[in-house]
């Protein structure tokens, strides 16, 4: 029988794709944040009706849905710097583009990315929330931020709190490809090494297990905060005790 | 003067005239009950009151101190707001909060009451509802007519000086109402000055100081429950009156 498969090598791999982690993570964290922000904001605009901003973000929200992530890191990484050579032009300015690393074109096509998706979730959820707990609070003399922030907002997050989640995991994905802007991440490095001993189908098979169980730890995390955040299925009891005191108390005045 | 003087009050939904410069005056201590057909504007009413609504004209002064109804600027509306508290037919409780953090929402943001003192506050007015073992109980363990107990405690907590109250028992099952409405007709008895919007004409009788007959966006009659009921002048009231069985008329015999 030949050495066809190399089970051992899949495992023994995996801290060297390891040391590649963190430029994922960093890659993750920060198109993350573009994603949440101006998907926050796409979502208010279309939701505040604003004119032409509200039609750039449907506009923008399609193209992005519509064409390949793949296409889009390449279109940032090259897009980016013909833009930026033809401010310089028009500017007279001399920004050095050749210094910008690679990580910030990755950074940037998978957040404006994520955005398009995130922008649909946040906006659905805040339409979900029910408008007549809304009157509730400003019946009550709340002001317009106390009803956002009080009502609207944790409501709407409890809503978008799965789907943000389904969209962080495509973006942890996503990274993978991000070799294609000249980023080292996981997935580069793995076939940086397999380019030294040609055991192409071992690391693809290590990075499998690598990115399977970032999504499951991520998966655990969702389900702490949705625990959190959801209202119980049971009433929560009372203590006896307390109950009696705060009896006693209504007695007493 | 009277407590509270609502004048020329008007209400269109486009070309739909709803309220049609109602002028309505209420008593400190007053129940008054807003009765008439659906779509007659009595529910618009209170929700220009609070300005949950937007009138075309029209002004309120709760003992002496008037509120332009149709103002723009949220400072104002959100003062006028806190001279009244709304009792919705759909609860609209939190769905987030528990019964105690729903009840003390407003005395914290709105009123800025320290926690201790508004949990005080907040124990006295749903031990008055009957809600006192249900404190960490969410919305969605409450039945309706357990919901709307809570809102009346919310509203009461708030110590408005009217209380507006739309439909209160609309949308509870049949066997609920009875315990809402010996909820409002107890708080109705402590001498809290009520607004209230129903079709339980039993109860209006038995509860209401005073009744407002609302037909296509005019009062058309203002009395007492024994004026308006057992003597009704108008053939539209009248009319109405046949039709919710509170008076006999001969083209409903079967």
């Amino acid at each position: 029988m030949p050495d066809l498969f190399d089970i051992k090598l899949v495992f023994t791999q995996i801290p060297d794709i390891l040391k590649a982690l963190p430029v994922t993570l960093e890659m993750v964290a920060f198109a993350l944040l573009i994603g949440f922000a101006l998907g926050a904001i796409l979502a208010v605009i279309r939701i505040s009706k604003i004119p032409v901003l509200s039609q750039l973000a449907v506009f923008f929200v399609s193209l992005m849905r519509g064409t390949p992530i793949i296409v889009q890191l390449y279109t940032s990484y090259f897009g980016i710097p013909i833009l930026l050579r033809y401010i310089n032009y028009y500017n007279g300015t001399d920004w050095n583009i050749t210094k910008i690393p690679g990580i910030v074109f990755a950074v940037i096509a998978l957040g404006l990315n994520s955005s398009a998706f995130d922008s649909e979730i946040i906006r659905s959820a805040i339409l979900s929330v029910d408008n007549g707990q809304l009157e509730a609070g400003r019946s009550m003399g709340m002001s317009e931020w106390q009803v956002f922030w009080r009502i609207k907002f944790p409501q709407a997050a409890e809503v978008a709190l799965l789907p943000l989640g389904n969209s962080v995991i495509s973006l942890i994905k996503g990274t993978s490809l991000a070799f294609s802007c000249g980023v080292v991440e996981m997935a580069a490095e793995g076939k940086i090494l397999a380019g030294r001993n040609y055991r192409y189908f071992e690391v693809y098979v290590s990075l499998g297990i690598i990115y399977w169980i970032l999504t499951i730890l991520l998966e655990r995390i969702i389900k702490l905060v949705e625990k959190k955040i959801r209202v119980p299925e049971e009433a929560p009891a009372m203590k006896p005790a307390q109950l009696e005191r705060i009896k006693q108390r209504l007695e007493l005045r | 003067m009277a407590y509270i003087e609502i004048r020329n009050l008007s209400k269109k939904f486009r070309d739909n005239v709803v309220l049609d410069n109602v002028d309505l005056d209420i008593n400190r201590g007053e129940v008054v009950a807003l009765i008439g057909p659906s779509g007659t504007g009595k529910s618009t009413l209170l929700r220009c009151l609070n300005r949950l609504e937007n009138p075309e004209s029209g002004t309120v002064s709760f003992e002496g101190k008037k509120y332009d109804l149709t103002t723009k600027k949220s400072k104002s509306k959100r003062e006028l707001r806190q001279h009244t508290e709304m009792v919705f037919q759909q609860f609209n409780l939190l769905k987030n909060k528990n019964v105690l953090k729903n009840v003390i929402e407003g005395l914290k943001t709105v009123k800025k009451i320290s926690r201790d003192e508004a949990e005080q506050i907040a124990y006295r007015e749903l031990g008055k509802v009957g809600m006192i073992d249900r404190l960490t109980h969410y919305p969605r363990h409450l039945s309706g007519g357990q919901q709307q107990r809570v809102a009346i405690a919310r509203a009461l907590a708030m110590d408005p000086q009217l209380l507006l109250m739309d439909e209160p028992t609309s949308a509870l099952d049949p066997e609920l109402v009875g315990e809402v409405l010996m909820i409002i007709k107890k708080i109705a008895q402590e001498g809290n000055t009520i607004l209230l919007v129903t079709h339980e004409m039993d109860f209006v009788k038995g509860v209401a100081d005073r009744v407002v007959f609302l037909e296509n966006g005019k009062i058309v009659a203002n009395g007492t429950a024994k004026e308006v009921f057992e003597n009704p002048r108008d053939e539209r009231l009248k009319q109405f009156l046949i039709k919710v069985k509170q008076l006999d008329g001969s083209e409903y015999v079967i």
